[in-house]
């Protein structure tokens, strides 16, 4: 069932061979097929302009009101590239090798090195498309050094790349928009993935303004659809992210990837009260020059400049001499909770850790640091109405981004003939624990240089059958989606969307988040199928169906997160071991670092849907490692 | 320091683009100073959710000042009071106790209301899809360092590309322009040497584009500089001008 | 000739006429003051000045008719401007302010437009149009400004005119595209001190001939 497709011969040559060996289709007979994109971030934005390029008929869909919005658009700090223009001995197979490493070897080699290799030409593209990337006075491009890298190959945009970036892609799909080789479908949000035949050939989309169903046919159907960590209900993602589109996917037959793999990032704003929507991320690059410490002794209240230098615990530096404050971020997360646990936390909540810029401003000036991260420090200000330059920032780790997805093999195509799954909504080449600058890369990689070429290989070597949008297939998902908003409208219960969402997000924090045991893990499972049972029998969902109604969307969106926690809950219980975003307090070393189990463990776990009431199956990937030697991650 | 306040509302409540719409007042108590202007409006919606009441419908999406979704008029300003600040990075210690906020959708004949503050600004991607972007396939792109750009001139283009396309400016625009977006995307690409050869055609295309969506004309009142979350100069709408000019006079462009 | 209808027609190009007769606008009121200035040479000055400019004729018609036609391009526009600009909002907003941007100028150029457009009708049948066979415009001046009324008047409108012109002046300067961050902040200085000139120097003229009279 798992075959991953990846392609013999050497590394180096795996991307080359396949690109050649991958059938073509005639390119007049590639404005025969229709495709349907889901999402317009990077991955599906590229996907869809690169797509429309080539002559394919792209149909794309986003949830926001424009194409614009995705949240790729978020991304701060910069997007990696093995292109060595610092001259400071970085390569293609650096780059990779610190992508498998960072992903505590549960990534497949060969994606990992093709990212690797297509990251330069992301670049060349960017370029061209008039990103502009911060330049050197010479006029050419600049680096930085990003997320612990010992090279500078961190492109950047101000603090604003995936805004950047994201443009350059909306750019390429307005032209493509423009020209009416894609027809844009905004505030659509899909409800089910249609199967005819076994082929995935279409999707059920709910128009959010009219709250009218749509069926849309094709020949495949690519999602883009981002990552779940809104499971979480607080994290750094949209308000819109959700795991609809992946989750009825994998009701359909897709095989879900390391579900449990999350991220959780060491720098954002620390929760501050229950309303609190989301939270926000401030750029990783701080830890370059900010000290991270809590006042040694628990409970201790004082201002942080009452507290002597004395009493102060730099933990970071002095668990990590080598890497200091810019360990990686699994394991910066960690360390502020096991902190902020032995009651050292600070602010009002105790939920938060110093990142502190006295030493800097002391040693580099007010203006230097001020350059470096005057508008981070303002941002900061804006929210906390603190003064970074006076007070030292206060910080927590927060749910950033997902490394599980839905399984796709080499092509990136699920185990579902014809569904192509892309960027984060995929199970990712970051394995267990994605590097800074790597979720750009891998977003643009997938949507602009593989799915055109791996599409094609399907579409030519395929059977594909005209089908009609009215067809049977289309009609039951259709009238399956529309009762499940039908049976939610008519409860009409005592608590909000909302009031459940939060309540199964403190569960999958305080029991699937940052540190893990299995007796908590059992406790989530329970609490989270009685959530969800009262969730059916007492949600309010106010308004009708038939017009623009948000609760209803938040509702359909909760109710799958509902049923998905549990997925996820169920994959930390099986992977016995400690790996990067997955950390099982039962698999550490006696020095509290995750204890990979490779022996056993050394796989992509996946997940078949068996229905509602049925465990699901267990399948896993094998992951083997030909070039490289696995090794426990230290930076000591 | 953290307080709590209680504020009254009036808000823009319309079902449809094709309903009348009209205020309805409602009060926001306890509110945290904490609070984004947006988690105040959250609130305020579970409770009407409670009372078996209609949420106000309004658009937001990542909430951190980036993605352009969000926008409102609060007493008379798109996004709020502060400067520099789009709705969601809006905070209510900004706001008084006992203060009454009119709260408006962005108005303009280009924009129709979706719903209560909800606004359909697909004329602004409509104006990209005129020209804002580098005619360039996927692929084929030379190497990324093989034209060098004068650091002051990429700083420029940055400066306007650094538009949100949320529309603040046409909602703060006394005329209702749209001339700060359009000006933000053809001085970006036309300052880079990537977007110099499409320059005059794009110039041409984006303002008549602009003209034929209903948009109005430039007064250079600068609301919108001043509004504009990203700060985005008139100085870019001077080069619009300019490009305009050039390609209207001087190229083949017709 | 359809590209040109189509430039000029468009938001911008519309903007370019306005910006270009204005600022020739601008260029007549720097002419007609330093004209109105032999005022101050007393009767005989002014109405040498005055027949030195009947003598341009040929000239002087083309002057005129040039005027003319920028002022229906300008106002005609400028119309066309404001219907536009009025009609792309067509549901206002209920509580309007302010970020800063607008000047008194800038919000009123419309409506000191009109009372410019009436003033200058009023003031050339006032002082133009009239019958110069028994005085001379000298005269003609001297009498009029013994009305209080219309010193009043001539002041207020000259107030007008400068709010008009302080807008007027560096928006057509933004407009043509000339504004660079080195050069903008002096254009804006250069727009407000000539509005000042303006109001100063047309507005004594009432002023100082009441007096004299």
């Amino acid at each position: 069932m798992l075959e991953s497709r990846t392609p013999g011969g050497p590394l180096a040559d795996k991307w080359d061979r396949h690109q050649f060996e991958l059938k073509l289709v005639n390119p007049a007979n590639k404005r025969k097929f229709e495709i349907i994109v889901v999402g317009s971030g990077l991955g599906g934005g590229a996907a869809a302009a690169s797509l429309a390029e080539l002559g394919y008929n792209v149909k794309c869909f986003c949830i926001q009101d424009s194409p614009r919005r995705a949240h790729s658009i978020a991304a701060q700090g910069g997007i990696n590239a093995a292109k060595n223009y610092q001259n400071d001995g970085d390569s293609i197979w650096r780059l990779f090798y610190d992508t498998i490493k960072g992903g505590d070897f549960r990534a497949r080699e060969s994606n990992v090195y093709r990212l690797a290799q297509l990251s330069v030409n992301i670049i060349d593209q960017c370029v061209a498309q008039g990103v502009p990337f911060a330049r050197e006075y010479g006029g050419l491009l600049a680096n930085r050094s990003f997320g612990g890298a010992q090279v500078s190959r961190t492109f950047y945009a101000r603090g604003q790349t995936g805004q950047q970036l994201l443009l350059g892609a909306y750019s390429a799909l307005s032209r493509q928009i423009a020209i009416g080789k894609v027809t844009m479908f905004p505030r659509r949000e899909m409800l089910d993935l249609v199967m005819v035949n076994g082929q995935a050939r279409g999707i059920v989309a709910r128009n959010l303004i009219t709250g009218e169903m749509e069926n849309h046919a094709a020949d495949a159907v690519v999602l883009a659809t981002g990552g779940y960590g809104n499971v979480f209900f607080l994290s750094t993602n949209a308000m819109s992210s959700n795991v609809t589109a992946t989750y009825r996917a994998y009701k359909k037959g897709a095989l879900f990837g390391n579900p449990c793999f999350t991220q959780i990032h060491p720098t954002c704003i620390p929760v501050h009260g229950s309303y609190q929507s989301k939270l926000t991320l401030m750029s990783e690059s701080l830890r370059n020059d900010g000290r991270v410490w809590v006042p040694k002794t628990p409970g201790d209240t004082r201002a942080p400049d009452q507290i002597p230098e004395s009493e102060r615990d730099y933990y970071l530096e002095n668990k990590y001499p080598s890497f200091g404050n810019l360990v990686p971020r699994d394991v910066a997360s960690r360390n502020a909770k096991e902190q902020c646990d032995l009651g050292k936390g600070v602010g009002e909540t105790g939920l938060a850790v110093y990142l502190d810029f006295r030493d800097a401003i002391k040693r580099d000036g007010k203006d230097v640091i001020g350059q470096k991260y005057g508008n981070l420090f303002q941002m900061y200000e804006k929210i906390t109405a603190q003064n970074p330059y006076e007070i030292p920032m206060m910080i927590y780790p927060a749910v950033h981004y997902t490394m599980g997805g839905l399984w796709v093999d080499y092509n990136l195509m699920s185990n579902i003939p014809g569904l192509f799954v892309l960027g984060e909504a995929n199970f990712s080449d970051h394995g267990a624990n994605r590097l800074g600058a790597s979720a750009l890369m891998q977003g643009l990689a997938d949507g602009y240089f593989i799915i055109p070429y791996t599409i094609g290989g399907y579409l030519a070597g395929t059977s594909l059958p005209k089908i009609s949008s009215s067809a049977p297939e289309f009609q039951a998902a259709r009238k399956e989606a529309g009762s499940r908003i039908h049976k939610m409208m008519a409860i009409n219960g005592n608590r909000t969307v909302d009031d459940f969402h939060k309540q199964l997000g403190k569960i999958m924090w305080d029991y699937c988040g940052m540190s893990r045991n299995d007796e908590g893990l059992s406790k989530a499972r329970i609490m989270i199928q009685e959530l969800r049972s009262e969730f059916w029998k007492n949600v309010r969902v106010p308004g009708t169906d038939g017009d623009l109604n948000q609760s209803l969307e938040r509702a359909g969106r909760v109710a799958d997160f509902l049923e998905f926690s549990e997925l996820m809950i169920i994959d930390a219980l099986t992977r016995r071991e400690s790996c990067g975003g997955h950390f099982n307090e039962a698999f550490q070393t006696d020095e509290n670092e995750a204890r990979r189990d490779d022996e056993n463990f050394c796989h992509v776990s996946t997940w078949e849907y068996a229905g509602d009431a049925q465990e699901p199956v267990f399948h896993k990937e094998p992951l083997e490692f030909e070039n490289v030697h696995l090794t426990q991650r230290s930076y000591k | 320091m953290t307080k709590t306040i209680n504020i009254t509302l009036k808000i823009w409540r319309q079902k449809t683009a094709q309903d009348k719409g009209g205020f309805e007042t409602c009060h926001a108590s306890g509110i945290s100073t904490d609070m984004s202007f947006l988690e105040m409006l959250d609130v305020v919606n579970e409770q009407l959710t409670l009372d078996g009441k209609e949420p106000v419908s309004f658009d937001s999406d990542c909430r951190e000042g980036i993605c352009g979704q969000c926008g409102a008029v609060v007493n008379g300003r798109p996004h709020g009071p502060e400067k520099a600040t789009t709705l969601c990075q809006l905070h209510m210690r900004h706001f008084k106790d006992g203060d009454v906020l009119a709260i408006e959708p962005f108005r303009a004949k280009a924009f129709k209301v979706v719903r209560d503050l909800i606004v359909d600004r697909s004329p602004l991607d409509k104006l990209i899809q005129a020209g804002g972007y580098v005619s360039t396939n996927t692929g084929g792109a030379p190497d990324a360092n093989s034209v060098p750009i004068p650091k002051d001139i990429a700083d420029k283009a940055m400066d306007a590309a650094a538009c949100i396309g949320c529309g603040a400016c046409v909602a703060a625009c006394p005329n209702a322009a749209a001339m700060l977006f359009v000006s933000a995307k053809i001085s970006h690409l036309a300052l880079l040497p990537q977007g110099k050869p499409e320059a005059a055609k794009r110039a041409m295309s984006m303002v008549c584009t602009m003209d034929e969506l209903g948009f109005g004309n430039c007064t250079n009142e600068r609301e919108c500089e001043a509004e504009c979350p990203k700060e985005i100069s008139i100085v870019n709408i001077a080069r619009m001008n300019r490009e305009f000019f050039k390609s209207a006079f001087f190229s083949a462009v017709m | 000739m359809n590209w040109l209808v189509k430039t000029l027609g468009s938001s911008i190009g519309k903007k370019l006429l306005m910006a270009l007769t204005g600022l020739s606008f601008c260029g007549f009121l720097a002419g007609h003051l330093a004209g109105n200035l032999f005022i101050y040479g007393g009767r005989d000055a002014f109405n040498a000045y005055a027949e030195h400019l009947q003598s341009l004729r040929p000239l002087l018609t083309l002057a005129e008719a040039g005027l003319v036609l920028f002022a229906l391009i300008h106002v005609m526009t400028g119309l066309l401007l404001f219907y536009q600009n009025w009609t792309a909002r067509p549901d206002r907003y209920a509580v309007n302010k302010t970020a800063g941007g607008r000047t008194i100028g800038s919000a009123t150029m419309p409506y000191t437009g009109v009372i410019l457009l009436l003033f200058i009708i009023f003031h050339l049948f006032h002082f133009t149009f009239v019958d110069k066979t028994n005085q001379t415009i000298f005269d003609i001046v001297l009498i009029s400004f013994q009305n209080p009324l219309y010193v009043t008047l001539y002041i207020v409108v000259m107030l007008i005119a400068a709010i008009h012109v302080s807008h007027g002046f560096w928006s057509a300067f933004q407009t043509v595209g000339l504004n660079h961050p080195k050069y903008m902040p002096l254009i804006q200085g250069l727009s407000l001190a000539f509005s000042i000139v303006v109001a100063a120097g047309f507005g004594f003229i009432p002023v100082y001939m009441s007096l004299m009279a």
